[in-house]
């Protein structure tokens, strides 16, 4: 059996005591405990080696006038750029160990993106809360909408009990749709200074977009990790009859779970329009399928009950750091693509090996 | 042979007294096969259809399909509007060879169909009517290098892979660059953005971490992808005046930035598109009484002849958009 209760993977999981007759494989348990928890990060490190490796080689054979990717300013700019994906693949993280999906994300953030804009143009009214300067309106509008679709996703599933895959789905649609419905297809742009603080904005010369990725961080690690809810979210992804048995109320923590991650799309959608100073109907288009690669390459099992939200984070920035250095190496996309495919399934084999040394 | 004669005779009349029969009796129904209806500019190109003259006079009914980027949900739709009865297809094609099979399906129940703004591999339709994107990718690459005087370093920034609009484009901005003198113009990287502003901001953001201060031109092959690469270039604390930039489609964002000085947009005329191909429609549903009634004939009287609707091919001039025509193109979009 696997441990429900417990995450695995990097970081929070409690050192356990080793019964006797196993001492003998000691070692070979301890890399393996070593691996679980640091291996992401191996992983990260190795992929950043790799890339300046070749860009140094590049730079000694005189191709190259400097190392364009070892900068402090390229780790931030790839910081910056993992910002949505981050903040998006952190809330379905939450989903994920919970023993659900989410995939409406990418349409919410559109949904949320638009609505933000809506209330934000430079035209609309001067008023404390909306139009120039006034932000209240736009970012409250865009979180209650995160807030709604989630709320509505995680009912659904729970009340009806329908599988999260085909509720999630359904919302994917309709919230594209409800995007749509708000300008009629078309993009809101010229958007007030405000609003674009929140893609564009410094905060003690830090990217606004990265602070909220690290604030986002901050939260859900405690909610998973110190709070009762967090224990109550791996318990029911490991093990929803027996942590309904045991008193959970299963069906709340799955609500909350998916607006979490409703909420977490809506500010994704603030950033994202905020960044590119514009909504459009098509924003976020299979972002959703971004925030399961780093969720599952992070350690997130699709079987619920196991993910960290720290192995999601280093998740989202290997996927960060291949984007950056394959640009800056100037290799096609296509083979970015290949390259993800094959990191995603070598880290699911990963997780599926760990799953048979726990038995 | 005389049956057929007195026959044939009969549909020429019917022909000729049709405009005002359709008006009086019958509606002609149109239906429109867009490939997809998230961007501005089919947006665009629907809201002109349903403001052209025969519709708003109530001659034409005209009915939109959203092909949701799929050709074969194109295709589908194809067989969907026939089976209604519609009486001429307009198709705006997600891809150049998957859907020759509306035009195909068109023929075969003999209604006229006419494929607008993009193009599909086959001779097959009544007419095309579209722009040159080999010229609208060179003008729009000639603008970058008059702007550097045919000296530094460019980035392209393509559309998606293998389409016909990537390509001819592409071709378009490598014309314009041979025209410089050889060696003058270095292309530092070529890459694409799949026509998406955040896809393109991700990519030039990565370009100016790799080549610090040594771009000095940005050929994005739409607007959008020129957008973002101006986000790019500003959220790196850089001057945007300081590059010279380019995209096609005359995007409303982009009429914007070319007011503020920061780019060059070469306008595709979705009015244009859209109008002239309902207007050679009716002309093949309504037969040789019809004139056009689109007011774009008369705009672009010196470049585009309407030759009683018999074109195989109606080449829409592009527009080169600067301070000067930017609001008057702004306003007539309100």
């Amino acid at each position: 059996m696997r441990r429900e209760t417990q995450p695995s993977g990097s970081g929070e999981r409690k050192p356990t005591e080793m019964p006797a007759s196993r001492r003998a494989s000691y070692t070979m348990r301890d890399t393996a405990v070593f691996a679980r928890r640091y291996g992401i990060v191996v992983v990260f490190v190795l992929l950043c080696l790799l890339v300046s490796a070749v860009c140094q080689y590049k730079v000694i054979r005189g191709e190259w006038p400097e190392n364009a990717f070892t900068t402090a300013d390229n780790f931030l700019l790839i910081l910056y750029q993992v910002s949505i994906n981050g903040i998006l693949a952190i809330g379905m993280t939450i989903v994920i160990i919970s023993g659900g999906i989410d995939l409406s994300v990418g349409s919410v953030l559109a949904f949320a993106g638009m609505l933000a804009a809506s209330f934000a143009t430079r035209s609309a009214a001067v008023t404390p809360w909306s139009g120039t300067y006034g932000i209240a309106i736009p970012v409250v509008s865009a979180l209650l909408a995160g807030v709604a679709c989630g709320a509505v996703n995680g009912w659904v599933v729970s009340r009806f009990r329908i599988q999260a895959f085909i509720v999630t789905l359904g919302m994917l649609l309709a919230a594209r749709g409800f995007t749509m419905s708000l300008t009629g297809g078309n993009p809101i742009s010229s958007l007030s200074p405000a609003l674009r603080w929140f893609g564009t904005g410094r905060l003690f010369r830090v990217p606004v977009p990265i602070v909220i990725l690290l604030i986002v961080f901050g939260c859900v690690w405690v909610l998973l990790n110190k709070t009762v809810f967090g224990r109550h979210v791996y318990a029911v992804g490991g093990n929803e009859s027996s942590a309904r048995t045991s008193g959970i109320k299963t069906n709340r923590v799955k609500i909350w779970v998916y607006i979490s991650s409703g909420f977490l799309a809506g500010l994704a959608g603030i950033v994202l329009t905020a960044k590119t100073g514009s909504a459009q109907t098509n924003a976020g288009g299979s972002y959703e399928l971004d925030a399961i690669a780093a969720a599952v390459i992070g350690g997130s099992s699709m079987k619920g009950g196991v993910g960290t939200v720290s192995g999601t984070l280093f998740g989202a920035l290997i996927m960060g750091v291949m984007n950056n250095g394959l640009d800056i190496l100037g290799v096609e996309s296509f083979y970015q693509s290949i390259i993800k495919g094959v990191l995603i399934v070598a880290a699911v084999i990963l997780d599926a090996s760990r799953g048979r040394e726990d038995d | 042979m005389k049956k057929s004669l007195l026959f044939a005779s009969v549909l020429l009349v019917a022909a000729a007294l049709s405009p005002g029969l359709a008006a009086a009796s019958k509606k002609v129904r149109i239906a429109v096969l867009m490939y997809g209806n998230k961007a501005e500019f089919v947006q665009l190109m629907q809201r002109y259809g349903r403001q052209h003259p025969a519709v708003t006079s109530g001659l034409v009914d005209i009915t939109f399909y959203d092909g949701r980027y799929d050709a074969a949900v194109q295709n589908d739709q194809a067989q969907l509007a026939i089976n209604a009865k519609c009486d001429a297809v307009i198709v705006n094609p997600m891809d150049f060879e998957a859907n020759i099979e509306v035009v195909k399906k068109a023929n075969a129940a003999h209604i006229p169909v006419i494929v607008a703004n993009a193009r599909l591999n086959t001779a097959e339709m009544t007419s095309e009517v579209a722009s040159d994107d080999v010229l609208g990718g060179y003008l729009e690459a000639r603008n970058v290098l008059q702007k550097l005087a045919c000296k530094g370093n460019v980035v392209i920034i393509e559309g998606p892979k293998g389409g016909s609009g990537e390509i001819q484009r592409g071709q378009g901005n490598m014309k314009a660059i041979s025209e410089c003198p050889a060696g003058a113009v270095r292309i530092l990287e070529r890459r694409t953005a799949n026509w998406s502003r955040a896809e393109a901001l991700d990519l030039m953001q990565n370009w100016l971490s790799k080549h610090r201060g040594t771009i000095d031109g940005v050929i994005a092959q739409n607007d959008e992808m020129a957008l973002g690469a101006i986000e790019a270039i500003k959220s790196a604390g850089l001057n945007v005046n300081k590059f010279a930039i380019a995209g096609i489609d005359g995007v409303t964002d982009a009429l914007y930035a070319v007011k503020r000085g920061e780019m060059t947009s070469i306008l595709q005329d979705a009015k244009a598109q859209m109008q002239a191909s309902i207007d050679v429609a009716l002309r093949a549903v309504l037969g040789a009484g019809y004139k056009p009634m689109s007011p774009i004939w008369k705009q672009y009287e010196s470049s585009l002849q309407w030759n009683d609707g018999q074109n195989k091919r109606y080449a829409i001039p592009w527009t080169v958009v600067t301070t000067t025509n930017a609001d008057q193109l702004l306003e007539s979009r309100k």
